[in-house]
């Protein structure tokens, strides 16, 4: 359970000094659509200057919840909070200082991207009227349109049309940026620009809100993550919380595994055969114990090494079967 | 500016402090902000008006259809003229011209040949009818419908514009898409006028001669007058603007309640009827060309028009501010 401490103080407190430690809060979320929840109860937590990714298979409410935070959609019922402030109430205080790009990019395809970033700009509160075309080519070349600026967004292929959208998110100085599926339609080249962005955001104390349901990208970008499923939320928390939520193991390779087992057990060490070596559970004990005992019992170690589960893996539990992964996430993780 | 222009921008790393107060104007919103507010969020909380209000028209003006529909307005008189002026030949009209009936007919036609006050206002008239009418529709399906169904109002929304003054920031728009549109037949129709016959035939509806600054004037007058009633179909359009994320159903409905009204003023058992149907008001712009100029079928059309603006509008704001974005 250390390991989850850890990961909760690494993250960085960059905002905490504006106030609140939290970015965005709701508490009982709800949406209906004709009669059926679509969002449910949503209790969520996003951590001033921390990078939480949004997971959840396609339509497990992550786009409304979205729609909703950013006072888009009026929620039907429970209360949002957005950088301190109640949502929609205080958009116009709020929504200055937040960037996102929502349900893939909305452009007139009549117009250059510079042309559309213009006409966004003019609507920036945070952007002072001199420095409009300053803020849109700053923008253009951070996500790398500074050559195709002035060719049509009609001509733009999927993956400019997408990095548009980002530059929109970050036109002004943002305190919040929310992504939903910003990889969409981006080659890798253009996915590992999303992460740099992000990390870039996430070293200015920038607090990013990703929804996606490419969870490799999430594993590799999120400090914490967000787990949807039907329209209620199943885990959040530190990603290496989430990660670490099994019960830790270390896989041993030895030239003899039976033996290994054995000894272990005799030291009371849970431990068991597997095809690639010996799994140890290593909650109740360390991981130099049990090479200690593996050795004293005169087994050769080939290799061990701390096991960590994939988020594919946690993510399929807990999006499969929640009954389970209720009852095997650590005291840190909320779990609703 | 330029220092203020610098610290907004985002290489500036200014993010936890709001940096954009150096550029506010008067229209900065700390007055405003409660006194409980976070105190990280600093700044204008909106932007300013004339701006997105620039952004908005310049948009409007770049787009093709728009532009496509204003050209086809400008060539109208123009078709008009020449084509009557062949048919009917230039003796057909003059000061001795059949007087009007009060409503465009033969005469009107006869006198649109050569004049260049009849055949814009003639034309004004007629295309009021229908096909200005349909262009404001058109604007005001692009302004709300369409651009949701672009994902582009979003933009807007999020920046946040809020959704009151997104509705006046649209209306504008359609406005100056009446005004230009009506402006251009005028000016396209007076023009054409001009150089068919000159100044003569400028006369009045009892054949009384004007001057040509009268009939600038009188012009002037049907064209302000002409964008106020496109305006109260705007107002429509843009309550059913609102409530779709299809524009072409704005244009549909639009067209729909032009034609159901023109047939019903062709009945005459619905006369009561009448006065409370929008493109009834069309016929007070006979008002101009008489001399002395009375005002009262303008007026009352006025009335009808501003009702329909009201009306038009408040549908629309009251569905504007509920709907989702």
């Amino acid at each position: 359970m250390t390991t989850v401490h850890a990961a909760a103080t690494a993250v960085p407190e960059a905002g905490s000094a504006t106030g609140t430690a939290v970015a965005a809060r709701t508490r009982g979320l709800r949406k209906e659509y004709r009669g059926t929840a679509v969002v449910d109860g949503v209790d969520l937590e996003v951590p001033r200057g921390a990078v939480v990714g949004m997971l959840g298979p396609n339509g497990s409410g992550k786009t409304t919840t979205i729609r909703m935070l950013l006072g888009l959609v009026a929620p039907t019922e429970g209360e949002i909070e957005l950088l301190g402030a109640p949502m929609p109430h205080d958009a116009d205080l709020v929504l200055p200082h937040v960037g996102a790009l929502v349900e893939g990019p909305g452009f007139h395809p009549f117009l250059s991207g510079r042309e559309n970033l213009l006409r966004q700009a003019a609507a920036e509160p945070l952007l002072a009227s001199g420095g409009l075309h300053a803020a849109v080519s700053d923008a253009l070349e951070r996500v790398g349109l500074a050559r195709a600026a002035n060719k049509r967004y009609r001509a733009y292929s999927l993956g400019m049309k997408q990095r548009l959208g980002l530059a929109s998110a970050l036109l002004a100085p943002r305190k919040l940026v929310v992504l939903d599926e910003p990889t969409n339609g981006l080659d890798p080249a253009g996915t590992l620009e999303i992460r740099r962005i992000i990390a870039d955001l996430h070293a200015r104390g920038v607090t990013v809100l990703v929804s996606s349901h490419l969870l490799a990208e999430v594993e590799a970008t999120c400090t914490h993550v967000v787990v949807l499923n039907e329209g209620v939320v199943v885990a959040q928390g530190p990603l290496a919380g989430l990660l670490e939520s099994g019960s830790p193991t270390l896989l041993v390779s030895t030239p003899d595994g039976a033996r290994a087992v054995e000894a272990l057990r005799d030291r009371r060490i849970p431990a068991r055969l597997a095809p690639d070596g010996v799994r140890v559970d290593t909650t109740t004990t360390s991981p130099a114990t049990v090479i200690e005992t593996l050795v004293r019992a005169g087994i050769g170690v080939d290799e061990a090494r701390r096991e960590r589960t994939g988020l594919e893996e946690v993510f399929a539990r807990l999006t499969h079967d929640v009954g389970d992964v209720v009852g095997e996430l650590g005291d840190d993780l909320e779990v609703a | 500016m330029s220092a203020s222009a610098a610290s907004a921008r985002p290489a500036a790393g200014a993010v936890t402090d709001g940096p954009a107060t150096a550029g506010a104007g008067p229209d900065v919103a700390e007055a405003e902000r409660p006194s409980w507010a976070p105190a990280g969020l600093a700044g204008r909380t909106r932007a300013p008006l004339w701006r997105v209000l620039r952004a908005e028209v310049a948009w409007v003006f770049r787009r093709p259809r728009t532009l496509a529909v204003l050209g086809l307005l400008t060539a109208i008189p123009v078709i008009t003229g020449v084509a009557l002026n062949i048919a009917l030949g230039p003796q057909a009209a003059g000061p001795d011209g059949p007087g009007y009936t009060g409503s465009p007919g033969p005469a009107l036609l006869t006198s649109m040949a050569t004049s260049a006050f009849a055949l814009p206002l003639g034309s004004l008239m007629t295309l009021l009818m229908m096909l200005l009418p349909l262009t404001v529709a058109m604007a005001a399906g692009d302004a709300l419908a369409g651009e949701q169904s672009h994902g582009a109002l979003r933009g807007w929304l999020l920046a946040p514009v809020s959704r009151g003054r997104l509705l006046l920031v649209k209306s504008v728009g359609v406005f100056a898409v009446g005004l230009v549109a009506a402006s251009l037949v005028v000016l396209s129709g007076f023009l054409t006028g001009l150089a068919l016959s000159g100044t003569d035939g400028l006369v009045s509806m009892s054949g009384d001669q004007l001057t040509f600054g009268d009939v600038l004037w009188r012009l002037a007058l049907a064209v302000g007058w002409a964008a106020l009633y496109l305006m109260a179909v705007g107002a429509v359009a843009l309550a059913i603007s609102a409530s779709t994320e299809h524009p072409m159903v704005v244009v549909v409905s639009v067209l729909a309640g032009l034609i159901v009204s023109g047939v019903l003023m062709q009945i005459d058992a619905l006369e009561p009827m009448h006065p409370y149907l929008l493109p009834t008001a069309v016929f007070g712009l006979t008002d101009l060309i008489r001399d002395p100029l009375a005002f009262g079928g303008m007026g009352e059309g006025l009335v009808r028009a501003g009702s329909y603006l009201v009306i038009g509008m408040s549908l629309a704001y009251a569905r504007i501010t509920t709907k989702d974005g």
